[in-house]
């Protein structure tokens, strides 16, 4: 051999080398720069963090709990019909789906195949003892609810991927993941429900709902002057730390998303619009008689009435034929302008995501003025009736509802009825509950007004079901002044002997507002120092 | 004399990478006592997480209502029966205050009262 045979080996060796080189170095680049495309990735499906959701005074109401994602390898050696069978006894995944993702992803690019979702310690010491290869336990999240079924409806909950699919975790959202974000991960959002008012009316209503054997039920409490609503309640409810219904439960926010005709209770609105556009006088007295005949129609009363009633005992009595006069006096299209600056004809927009458009007649004629002045004819969210109720009594201005704290702030708006107005109705409500219908709702020392409302309820065909009410009370306290009004509502209860086999509001709905009022009065450092007064029945 | 002055850089750069080696390997100890560190306190946070998360399941009200009434035989408070601070008379003040004003607040008759405790009952 030569020199140059020597020389070209030489030189081949060298360029063997600097290609090597360049291999590895090519990879090195690629590895440090560009990540491993043939590694997959888990993180990439890891989920988004979310804040901690608390009441008005701190008390957890929602958090992200660790856990762990179980991924098995596709590319691992192991025997996959037998690994399925042990992943799917130790986890309870499905063992077809899981032997079918292994065989599927075998030579995938992202050879990762999800097992099982935020498994158990006990799951997880299973999974190890089986010594199975290419098993990564991936940190994940799950949002927690330590109240349980407590505010279920309110509150809402997360899809596996932990974003929020149903209220406040869906319509508070954006903050959530913004205060996820911020004071290095410990920010919070604090809403404005007081949870011990939100179980205590959660309490009520499904004491009422036992007692009245009702077929559901549901409650609100709200800051007139805010518009921050302290609980909402709607049953039957369900357990969203289960992540499945048990029968009997439902997902259904019924003062929310449902949209009712409230009946009497809606007579509040009638009134108002009397007393602002002065057309009663509250020392007025109408003839109501034994019907009231609008063209072919003839309007009955619920119950036998006076010949002649007072304006102030037309509500109290709740006289449909009084009532329809006072409509018919104020006539179609002003009954139409007033509901809409009540916000009555539009969806109502909260934080919360669930809401429902309004029914109401397309044909505003007599008839109708005449129907909806008492609250027939016409169906809102019992969350819109409160909030326009609470522009009623507030001083006539309008509120909006909100579910984050405003720590007292007045939210009040422009003025939708004169403070005049305001103050007629609020004695107008006290009065009620003196010598209405509203008597059982009174809490000693509280002052508390209302009205209630007994409805009949339309069937699948539209007529009215035979002796089927939707009763409900919708109360202020202390009603001189208003800070707080407490909506209360039954759907088909039954008449027990207590009451006489009465299912009507008054028995059935006003009690129960009045229970709650005296145990959350205290609560919410409403004085109770009302001096007591004597009731029409007697009782003081 | 060059060559000592070589010796003595020579020396110096020994002795400059057995420092930067010391140092770097303290560095490495530290990171990694450091991770370790911020491991256990993440695992701390998670616990704390947990137990709050806990707390606040069993100082639920609708459990403190349950023991309450099985334990302590507690019940509903009628609102005659709450009065604030407020209301209290002031030192000196109580003799004439509790005998010449009226209880503002016994405007209700107490229609409802706590059962007794009955220690023998079992509960």
């Amino acid at each position: 051999m030569n020199d140059s045979v020597f020389q070209r080996r030489i030189i081949i060796g060298a360029g063997l080398c600097v290609v090597a080189f360049a291999l590895v170095g090519i990879r090195l680049v690629d590895v440090t720069l560009f990540g491993s495309a043939n590694q997959g990735s888990i993180l990439a499906q890891t989920v988004e963090p979310r804040a901690d959701l608390t009441d008005r005074n701190g008390e957890l109401l929602a958090r992200d709990l660790p856990v762990k994602d179980l991924y098995a390898r596709a590319d691992a050696p192991f025997d996959f019909a037998e690994g399925a069978r042990a992943l799917a006894a130790a986890t309870g995944a499905d063992q077809k789906r899981l032997l079918k993702g292994l065989i599927a992803k075998q030579h995938s690019r992202k050879p990762y195949v999800l097992v099982a979702r935020r498994i158990t310690p006990d799951q997880e010491a299973a999974v190890m003892a089986l010594g199975l290869p290419g098993l990564e336990f991936e940190p994940s999240v799950k949002r927690y609810y330590p109240d349980g079924r407590g505010a279920a409806q309110l509150i809402g909950v997360t899809d596996p991927d932990n974003n929020g699919v149903s209220g406040l975790e869906m319509g508070l959202q954006d903050r959530v993941h913004r205060a996820a974000a911020s004071r290095g991960g410990s920010g919070k959002v604090v809403t404005s429900i007081d949870m011990r008012v939100q179980y205590i009316l959660a309490h009520e209503v499904e004491e009422a709902r036992r007692k009245f054997s009702a077929r559901a039920g549901g409650g609100i409490v709200m800051d007139v002057n805010s518009g921050e609503v302290l609980g909402l309640v709607s049953l039957p409810d369900f357990d969203p730390n289960a992540r499945k219904l048990l029968p009997g439960d439902s997902t259904r926010n019924i003062v929310a998303q449902d949209r009712y005709e409230l009946g009497s209770i809606f007579k509040i609105f009638t009134f108002a619009q009397g007393f602002d556009e002065h057309t009663i006088r509250m020392d007025e007295v109408f003839k109501i008689g034994q019907g009231f005949k609008i063209g072919k129609h003839t309007i009955h009363e619920a119950e036998r009435m006076p010949e002649t009633l007072p304006v102030r005992d037309i509500l109290a009595e709740s006289s449909n034929i009084g009532t329809a006069q006072i409509a018919l006096r104020a006539g179609g299209t002003r009954q139409r302008a007033f509901l809409t600056r009540l916000g009555l004809l539009a969806p109502m927009s909260s934080e919360l995501p669930e809401t429902a458009r309004p029914l109401y007649p397309s044909n505003w004629g007599a008839i109708e003025t005449a129907t909806v002045g008492f609250g027939q004819g016409i169906s809102v969210s019992p969350l819109s009736f409160v909030t326009a109720a609470a522009s009623i009594v507030n001083g006539g201005r309008r509120i909006t509802p909100t579910f984050v704290r405003q720590d007292g702030v007045d939210r009040r708006g422009e003025q939708v009825v004169r403070p005049e107005t305001s103050r007629q109705m609020r004695e107008l409500l006290r009065y009620v509950v003196t010598n209405g219908t509203g008597r059982n709702a009174e809490a000693p020392g509280y002052e508390v007004g209302g009205k209630t409302g007994s409805a009949q309820v339309p069937g699948p065909n539209g007529r009215y079901i035979p002796h089927a009410l939707r009763t409900s009370f919708c109360a202020v306290f202390p009603a001189h002044e208003p800070r707080y009004i407490v909506f209360v509502m039954l759907d088909q209860p039954h008449g027990i002997k207590e009451t006489g086999g009465f299912a009507l509001a008054g028995h059935t709905a006003a009690p129960m507002a009045g229970k709650v009022i005296a145990r959350i009065a205290p609560l919410l450092g409403v004085p109770n120092d009302a001096p007591p007064v004597k009731l029409a029945d007697g009782s003081s | 004399m060059i060559r000592v002055l070589n010796l003595f850089c020579v020396a110096v750069m020994g002795f400059t990478i057995l420092g930067l080696y010391h140092v770097s390997e303290q560095t490495r100890v530290a990171r990694k006592e450091l991770a370790s560190v911020t491991r256990q306190i993440a695992d701390e946070r998670s616990h704390i997480s947990v137990l709050e998360t806990e707390w606040q399941h069993v100082a639920s009200p609708s459990r403190v209502q349950q023991l309450a009434e099985a334990r302590l035989g507690m019940s509903n408070t009628a609102s005659a029966q709450l009065s604030s601070f407020d209301l209290l008379p002031r030192r000196g003040a109580a003799e004439e205050a509790l005998n010449k004003t009226p209880l503002r607040n016994a405007n209700a008759i107490v229609t409802a009262s706590a059962p007794p405790y009955d220690p023998d009952s079992g509960m």
